[in-house]
């Protein structure tokens, strides 16, 4: 199960209150034997990661760190799980390879594109560690033979993390869902036995398919393989349609309906590496302390 | 028109088995024989390019035609293709579009990377005029293309010693492997989806081929005996595949592309087993020819015309997906966009050849 902070937890808290508090609950709902019990940090629990810039948000609220026109509560942008692979680097103090796949798109007439986007703001968020990404886009389906270029790809790359936007050719193919999760699943599998940390992104959020029956169904299958197979996941759909409701409407009036689509893609690429690193930096925040997981946020 | 024959015939199923297989999730595609190994009808349709390339740089005599014509006649093919590309690309591109606007649904231009074309227009409209930008499933004719930039050179070499043309082309083909070696795309990272230097070697393979089985019974001799072990290569990939057993491509030992199964790089394995795909079916024309004679005119009437075919084909396709995509899919709709795609095949076939017998319009426009 993907591990994810509910909401009565995270109100506002500091970073070493979030881990004081991860503690305290796994602590009462294991009572583990005393000798495995650890005296509760008396500093932030990622002391041991000095270079990371980031405090946990509330899961409610839209989160403040993110840039106005992108701001989205935790709750409705990530679930997430350990990135024990970037960890690890950040503790060796070792530059982080990063390889995205997927669209490059930063949004229209921008001048960066989205992986340089993701290098900056990951580069601001660990300001002590060199941060490089490198893009890939994939032609084809997961279900036929796009993952199998996929692991050539990693293999090619070696990366510390793959960042992945995953679904977007499958759905628009209409390919079966069944044969789609579990070649998503098997592709995760796969990367994270090699050492290598995965964030999924989930394909994007309009709203001519918001009542697309086996779209939404799509949606879901990859936050279900995300949760199984314990790897953070960049709710887009989620986001984008929260977006749809709050930033979009300050547009309505001066443009026709039919163009509010388009205007809502283009925000969703612009705010894409902000919330992308929003999730990693966030996901390097969860405690290494094994345990159950804490439940999803509400929906 | 020339009597239907081998190179034809399985050029037509090379490009029904790629319109189909560029539908994906279609119900036929489970019954196309890429599913049933680990190389598909691309390796087919590149070696019967160089197949042809054999046939057409010599005369009827059988007489090599002048150098200077064979290099003037693989350049102006190259054109030829590259204009077909262009022609095909704006096609989709606009069809994605129009798609998108009709539907109200920006995902469809980001479809088979369309993305950069619509949101980073300037660098992208260089990268796709120059083929270092491809949609996905249009990157068949760019590697045509550099193929018959290459050709001449391989073509001219193998006049001087075929063994020669044969030995550069496999050299080619290990260093590209061993270090990794593509043309890369523009302006998204990352490098062709195709590799010209890899798939090169089944072209000079094809053209080779044709030029051995003029020179000498041995060759014809040596591939029937070695039918039994196309056979066996043939059953191994079927179980490869069935199982989904592949090397694990982080496991593997350098130098890696070398042991995977990579269709960019056209690795061993692919290379291999394609081979063992043409010598356990080189008897299949003839057992089916006397048998099926309007399949087999069908089919070979789609292999004479296969640029035309192959661009009808690719447009077709994605107009199939987007109807898909549109409808929801399921098997009617899979029936009738197969059904159509494959009507529209045949006619631009036949309308191809109308065209060419017919006579022409005053072009005095």
């Amino acid at each position: 199960m993907a591990l994810s902070l509910s909401p009565s937890l995270l109100g506002g808290v500091s970073v070493a209150l979030l881990a004081s508090l991860g503690f305290a609950v796994q602590a009462q709902s294991t009572t583990p034997p005393a000798a495995q019990v650890q005296p509760a940090p008396s500093q932030p629990a990622l002391a041991e990661i000095p270079a990371l810039q980031a405090t946990a948000p509330s899961l409610e609220a839209p989160d403040p760190s993110l840039s106005p026109e992108c701001r989205v509560p935790g709750s409705k942008l990530y679930t997430l799980a350990k990135l024990k692979a970037v960890k690890k680097a950040l503790r060796e103090h070792r530059a982080v390879q990063v390889l995205t796949i997927g669209s490059s798109s930063g949004g229209l007439g921008t001048a960066a594109t989205y992986p340089v986007r993701l290098e900056d703001a990951l580069t601001r968020s660990l300001p002590d560690i060199e941060v490089t990404v490198e893009s890939r886009g994939v032609s084809g389906e997961i279900a036929f033979g796009a993952a199998e270029r996929l692991r050539n790809q990693v293999a090619e790359i070696e990366p510390d993390l793959v960042v992945w936007q995953v679904g977007g050719n499958d759905a628009l193919a209409r390919v079966d869902i069944e044969d789609f999760s579990q070649s998503l699943a098997e592709t995760v599998a796969w990367i994270k036995s090699h050492g290598i940390d995965v964030v999924l992104v989930d394909p994007q959020y309009t709203a001519s398919l918001a009542k697309d029956d086996y779209y939404r169904q799509f949606v879901l299958a990859i936050q279900k393989v995300a949760e199984r197979e314990q790897v953070p996941l960049v709710q887009r759909y989620e986001a984008m349609r929260y977006l749809a409701t709050r930033a979009i409407s300050a547009l309505k009036g001066n443009a026709s309906q039919s163009g509010a689509g388009f205007r809502l893609a283009d925000l969703g690429y612009r705010c894409m590496a902000e919330h992308v690193t929003r999730a990693i930096t966030v996901s390097l925040l969860q405690p290494d302390i094994a345990g159950p997981a804490l439940p999803p946020p509400a929906h | 028109m020339r009597e239907p024959n081998a190179v034809d015939f399985w050029r037509g199923i090379a490009l029904i088995t790629i319109f189909i297989n560029h539908i994906p999730g279609n119900f036929f595609q489970n019954y196309t024989y890429s599913q049933y190994g680990i190389s598909d009808a691309a390796e087919l349709f590149v070696f019967l390019a160089g197949w042809s390339i054999g046939i057409a740089t010599r005369g009827r005599d059988g007489t090599p035609e002048p150098a200077l014509r064979t290099v003037l006649r693989l350049l102006s093919r190259m054109v030829e293709v590259y204009r077909a590309q262009l022609v095909i690309t704006a096609l989709a591109l606009a069809m994605l579009a129009g798609a998108a606007l009709y539907l109200d649904n920006p995902l469809l231009v980001e479809w088979h990377n369309a993305g950069p074309i619509f949101s980073d227009p300037i660098q992208a409209t260089v990268g796709w005029v120059t083929l270092l930008h491809q949609l996905g499933f249009f990157n068949i004719l760019p590697l045509y293309v550099v193929l018959l930039g290459l050709a001449p050179a391989f073509v001219l070499l193998a006049r001087v010693h075929l063994g020669l043309s044969v030995g550069i082309s496999v050299l080619l083909y290990a260093v590209s492997l061993v270090f990794e070696f593509n043309i890369p795309s523009w302006p998204m990272e990352g490098h062709w989806f195709f590799n010209p230097f890899c798939w090169q070697l089944l072209l000079v393979l094809g053209f080779a081929a044709h030029e051995w089985r003029r020179g000498s019974g041995r060759f014809l001799a040596w591939r029937r005996r070695l039918m039994p072990l196309g056979i066996v290569i043939v059953i191994v990939g079927a179980v490869l595949s069935w199982f989904n057993l592949r090397p694990d491509p982080l496991a593997v030992p350098e130098p890696r592309l070398l042991f995977i199964f990579d269709k960019s790089y056209l690795s061993p394995a692919r290379l291999v087993h394609f081979l063992g795909v043409l010598l356990a079916f080189q008897t299949v024309f003839g057992l089916v020819q006397p048998r099926a004679r309007w399949l087999t005119e069908q089919l070979a009437g789609l292999g004479r015309n296969s640029l035309a075919v192959f661009s009808v084909g690719s447009v077709a396709s994605l107009g199939a997906q987007l109807i898909r995509f549109w409808t929801g899919g399921g098997f009617a709709t899979d029936v009738f966009v197969v059904g159509c795609g494959l009507a529209s095949l045949s006619f631009t076939a036949w309308f191809v050849e109308w065209r060419s017998r017919s006579p022409r319009p005053s072009s005095a426009a």
